[in-house]
């Protein structure tokens, strides 16, 4: 039983960054109709920004911070030079599009950083936390407080702004916000850096648990494309469950049957859910192409 | 309520035809509205009055013509900036943004406004504020929802503000999409059928708002099927037949013409 919730604790902590990057994909996927592949390279940006720099004798704090802007510049230039002069493809050629960048952005990063992996130390020193008899690293909290500051920032800016709300209406129905003069494409681009820094700031804050490499991000982009999915491509609140069941899944699927079982099931898991709930757990059905 | 003074601009069309494969929807169509006129589009069926308001909205381009307004071409340009310049539409069939409340979606206009003053809008002007949450944005959303609730109670619907756009009935659905589309302050605007499916209370209450639009001094092109109701608002009447235009001219003297009693009233008033 004490193993069991071992692996449930080591599973919220991988669920909290897939949920992150989630949120990334779902915001993209809101906004501009178009999946986003590529969601997982501005983690690994974000962390190699931040390791590299810190390596290098840059205090963390500043070093944070750059690695953000860099992962949303990665996200700007991404829109302005991949998607917005395809606008008006087809969304499954933007997908291939956005796969482009992804393997752009990871071909980038060898280039710059290349195949040594890179470490970040943890941003608070101490014992691991005992909880219930299962330990969690004192980074883990980093990670998790991370995600209530960015879903609770969204829900914020999303609920209780005007501009917030001009962004759900363009989401709601967007030929009809057009008419009113709402600008879609400076909200798409908007979306697309916002999505890009919550990737690069979940990258900062979990690298200093497993580090990081220049093709991290495909196993983050994979997860949290799982993750999003399984909540509901068109759902914060979907992300944010999606994320954490997830990481539990793989956790205690890795645990109690085998390493190697823990994405197995977790497929097996989204197609389940697909199957019986095609929109995801949260999400709404028959939504815009 | 302060009302701003602003210059009366023309909207021109400009010899608009617009074809769809075989169908020749419109046809060497031009007039011109000014503000604080009613200008009052009639015709039957498949007349091409609602391709007409996708061409001047921008929603689609026409085959040949243009559409200005004063000196500044419309045509070509995207729906957004079409809006950001000033002319607004609502549509044959009311749509709503699901999700959002009845004064939501009214500060969704107020809040496009803002950016039809700076288009296109600068993020670090706009969205970032916002997102941050600084306190000149909230000072100025409190403003803005303040105003959308003035625009409501102008609209008899300050009770309603809270409610879900989902739970409106289809008249109060009619009234909320003219309140949203005035809240953008729009220089013309284009009514697509605003009186259809109402009942006389609520016929009245969407007349007085169109009255009202017209004092501020927006021109307003109403489409509408129930003629008497046209005839006494329109200041002018511009009457469309297969793509054409057959009249155009004082409400009385195209009552009275033959071309439009054969074409269109005729059949509207039997």
């Amino acid at each position: 039983m004490a193993a069991l919730w071992q692996y449930i604790l080591g599973g919220v902590v991988d669920g909290a960054i897939f949920a992150l990057v989630a949120a990334g994909f779902v915001l993209i996927y809101q906004v501009t109709g178009i999946i986003n592949l590529a969601q997982g390279e501005f983690v690994m940006i974000g962390g190699m920004t931040a390791a590299s720099l810190t390596a290098g004798g840059m205090p963390l704090i500043p070093a944070a911070a750059i690695a953000v802007v860099v992962s949303a510049a990665a996200g700007a230039l991404a829109y302005l030079l991949a998607i917005r002069p395809a606008r008006n493809a087809t969304p499954l050629t933007l997908l291939f599009i956005t796969l482009g960048v992804d393997v752009a952005l990871r071909g980038l990063a060898l280039f710059v950083w290349g195949t040594n992996p890179y470490s970040l130390a943890p941003f608070s020193s101490g014992n691991a936390i005992v909880l219930f008899g299962g330990a969690l690293p004192p980074q883990a909290l980093w990670v998790l407080g991370t995600d209530v500051l960015v879903f609770g920032a969204l829900y914020v800016f999303l609920r209780r702004t005007t501009m917030g709300t001009a962004v759900r209406a363009a989401v709601a129905n967007p030929p009809i916000a057009s008419t009113f003069g709402i600008p879609l494409r400076t909200f798409a681009f908007a979306s697309f850096v916002v999505a890009a820094a919550i990737g690069g700031l979940g990258g900062v804050v979990v690298t200093p648990i497993p580090g990081v490499e220049y093709d991290a991000g495909l196993t983050y982009g994979l997860a949290g494309f799982v993750a999003a999915v399984l909540g509901g491509l068109d759902s914060l609140p979907g992300a944010l469950v999606g994320g954490f069941t997830l990481g539990i899944v793989e956790h205690v699927a890795a645990g109690l049957l085998s390493p190697g079982w823990d994405q197995g099931i977790a497929f097996f898991i989204l197609l389940l859910v697909l199957v019986v709930r095609p929109q995801g757990l949260f999400g709404r059905a028959a939504r815009r192409a | 309520m302060t009302v701003e003074t602003r210059a009366p601009v023309t909207l021109n069309v400009r010899g608009v035809s617009m074809r769809f494969g075989g169908v020749q929807a419109l046809e060497d169509v031009s007039f011109e509205a000014r503000s604080g006129e009613v200008l009052g589009i009639m015709g039957p069926n498949g007349a091409g009055k609602t391709t007409l308001f996708n061409v001047i909205s921008g929603l689609q381009y026409p085959t040949t013509g243009s559409v200005l307004l004063d000196d500044v071409l419309l045509t070509g340009r995207s729906v957004d900036r079409v809006a950001a310049l000033g002319v607004t539409r609502t549509f044959q069939t009311p749509i709503m943004f699901w999700g959002l409340s009845v004064q939501e979606s009214v500060c969704v206009a107020l809040t496009a406004r803002e950016f039809g003053r700076a288009y296109p809008p600068r993020p670090d002007r706009a969205l970032v504020p916002s997102g941050l949450g600084l306190p000149a944005r909230r000072r100025d959303d409190a403003a803005l929802r303040a105003r959308a609730d003035a625009l409501l109670e102008r609209a008899g619907m300050t009770h309603m503000g809270r409610r879900p756009t989902e739970s409106l009935a289809f008249g109060e659905e009619r009234l909320l999409e003219l309140t949203r589309a005035l809240a953008v302050d729009p220089r013309v605007l284009l009514l697509d059928e605003p009186l259809s499916g109402l009942n006389p209370d609520e016929i009245a209450e969407v007349l007085r708002l169109i009255a009202g639009a017209r004092a501020d001094g927006i021109a307003v092109l109403l489409v509408e099927h129930a003629v008497g109701e046209l005839l006494s608002i329109a200041d002018r009447v511009v009457v469309l037949d297969y793509g054409r235009t057959i009249a155009e001219g004082a409400p009385a003297e195209v009552a009275a013409n033959p071309a439009v009693i054969d074409a269109y009233i005729g059949d509207e008033l039997e």
